[in-house]
C-alpha cells in the first residue's frame, strides 16, 4: 500500500501538522477544476494550504453528519473514492488526524491511533519545552516527531 | 509509607509496542518535595501573597492539565462521558488513580448535577506539610491548589469548561480535604475561520 499524505488538525481547526509522501493521482489534485476556468488565476495547482482546508471541511462535515445520522458517539473511520482512501481518527480532545491511502490499504484506523498515543503525545505533548497549542504548527515540527512518523509510514505500514 | 509510589509517566515507544502497558513509578517524596518546593518558592516570590500564589498554582496546572489529558487519553483508551456524572467518577477513579495513585471520593452533588465535590482522604502533595506560622497563611493558602488548575485545563480540552476550588483542606485545620468542581457549560466544537 502507499500512504499519500498525512493531517493532524488541532482544536481550533487549525492545520497544525502536514506531510505528503507521494503526489495524489492528478485527477484528484484536479477535480475541482471546472475545465476552461483555468484562466488569469493560473493553473489554479492547489497551494499546500489551501489543500489542509479542503481536507479539514471535508471531514468536519463528514463527522458531523454522521454524528446527526447515527449519534453523538458515531464515528466515520473511512471514506474511498475511485482514486484514494481517506482515514480519520479523532481524539476525545479534538485532535483529528487524517491519513490519504491507495486503495488498497486496510483499515488506518488503528495506526492513526498508534501515531497518536505513541507518537504525538509522547515526543510532542510531553515535550515539556514545547508550546501547549501549536498554532502555525510550532512544536510539532520537532525531529524527534518527524522521524519515527517517517519510520513509522516507511517500515511499519510499507 | 514507604512503599507508596506515586506513578507518573508511562513510557513507551514504537520499537516495543509490547511494553505499553508498563508504568514507571517514581519515589512519592521526590514529588512532595519537588511540589513543596514551588509552593515555597512562590509564597517566596510574591511576598508571602497568597490570594497569588494560589492564582499562580492553579495557572501552572492548568498548562499540566492540558498536556495531562492527551497523557490520560493515551494511556487509558477511554472515550467520551456521557454526562457530568461519569465524568466526576473517570476523575476520580481513573485519573487521579493513574497520576497520584488516589481515587478522591465524588459526593455532594446539586440536584440539577452541575456541582460535585472531591473529598481526598489522602494527599501525596501535602505530605509532610505544615503551612508557615504567620497567621495568614492558615486562612488564605490553597496549598494543592494547583490539583484545581489540571482539572479545569484538562476538562477544557474534552469541552467542558468547569471552576475548581478548594473549600477545606486538613492543612488548615479542617476535618477533610474537599474541592468544588463546577460545571459552566460545554464547549462547542471551534469552525475554521470564514474564508474571504
Amino acid at each position: 500500500m502507499t500512504v499519500y499524505s498525512f493531517y493532524i488538525f488541532d482544536r481550533h481547526a487549525e492545520c497544525i501538522y502536514k506531510r505528503r509522501w507521494l503526489p495524489r493521482p492528478t485527477s484528484v489534485a484536479g477535480k475541482s477544476q471546472i475545465p476552461g476556468a483555468v484562466g488569469s488565476s493560473g493553473q489554479t495547482v492547489r497551494a499546500g494550504d489551501d489543500d489542509a482546508k479542503l481536507v479539514f471541511g471535508t471531514v468536519f462535515s463528514l463527522r458531523n453528519m454522521v454524528r446527526k445520522l447515527g449519534g453523538e458517539e458515531d464515528n466515520f473511520v473511512s471514506y474511498a473514492t475511485s482514486q484514494y482512501k481517506l482515514h480519520y481518527y479523532e481524539t476525545p480532545t479534538n485532535i483529528k488526524f487524517v491519513m490519504l491511502t491507495d486503495l488498497k490499504s486496510p483499515s488506518m484506523r488503528i495506526a492513526l491511533q498508534q501515531i497518536y498515543i505513541n507518537l504525538f503525545v509522547e515526543y510532542v505533548v510531553k515535550n515539556p519545552l514545547s508550546p501547549v497549542e501549536h498554532p502555525g504548527g510550532v512544536g510539532v515540527n520537532n525531529e524527534l516527531f518527524e522521524e519515527s512518523l517517517e519510520q513509522f509510514v516507511t517500515r511499519v505500514l510499507a | 509509607m514507604n512503599s507508596r509510589r506515586v506513578i507518573l509517566t508511562v513510557r513507551s515507544n514504537l520499537v516495543s509496542r509490547n511494553d505499553r502497558t508498563r508504568i514507571d513509578k517514581v519515589n512519592a517524596e521526590l514529588v512532595t518535595l519537588t511540589y513543596g518546593t514551588i509552593v515555597a518558592q512562590l509564597c517566596q516570590d510574591y511576598d508571602s501573597d497568597y490570594q497569588e500564589v494560589n492564582k499562580q498554582l492553579d495557572k501552572m496546572g492548568y498548562n499540566i492539565g492540558m498536556r495531562l489529558i492527551e497523557d490520560f487519553l493515551a494511556k487509558s483508551g477511554v472515550g467520551r462521558c456521557a454526562n457530568f456524572r461519569e465524568t466526576a467518577d473517570m476523575v476520580a477513579k481513573v485519573g487521579f488513580k493513574i497520576f497520584l495513585n488516589v481515587a478522591p471520593t465524588v459526593t455532594n452533588w446539586t440536584s440539577d448535577n452541575n456541582q460535585f465535590s472531591l473529598i481526598f482522604e489522602d494527599n501525596p502533595l501535602a505530605d509532610f506539610v505544615e503551612l508557615p506560622d504567620d497567621g495568614r497563611a492558615q486562612d488564605e493558602l490553597w496549598f494543592s491548589n494547583i490539583l484545581c488548575g489540571v482539572l479545569r485545563g484538562a476538562l477544557e480540552m474534552v469541552q467542558m469548561q468547569i471552576e475548581a476550588h478548594f473549600v477545606s483542606d486538613v492543612l488548615r485545620g479542617d476535618d477533610t480535604t474537599e474541592m468544588r468542581v463546577s460545571l459552566v457549560r460545554y464547549i462547542e466544537d471551534e469552525m475554521p475561520p470564514e474564508e474571504e
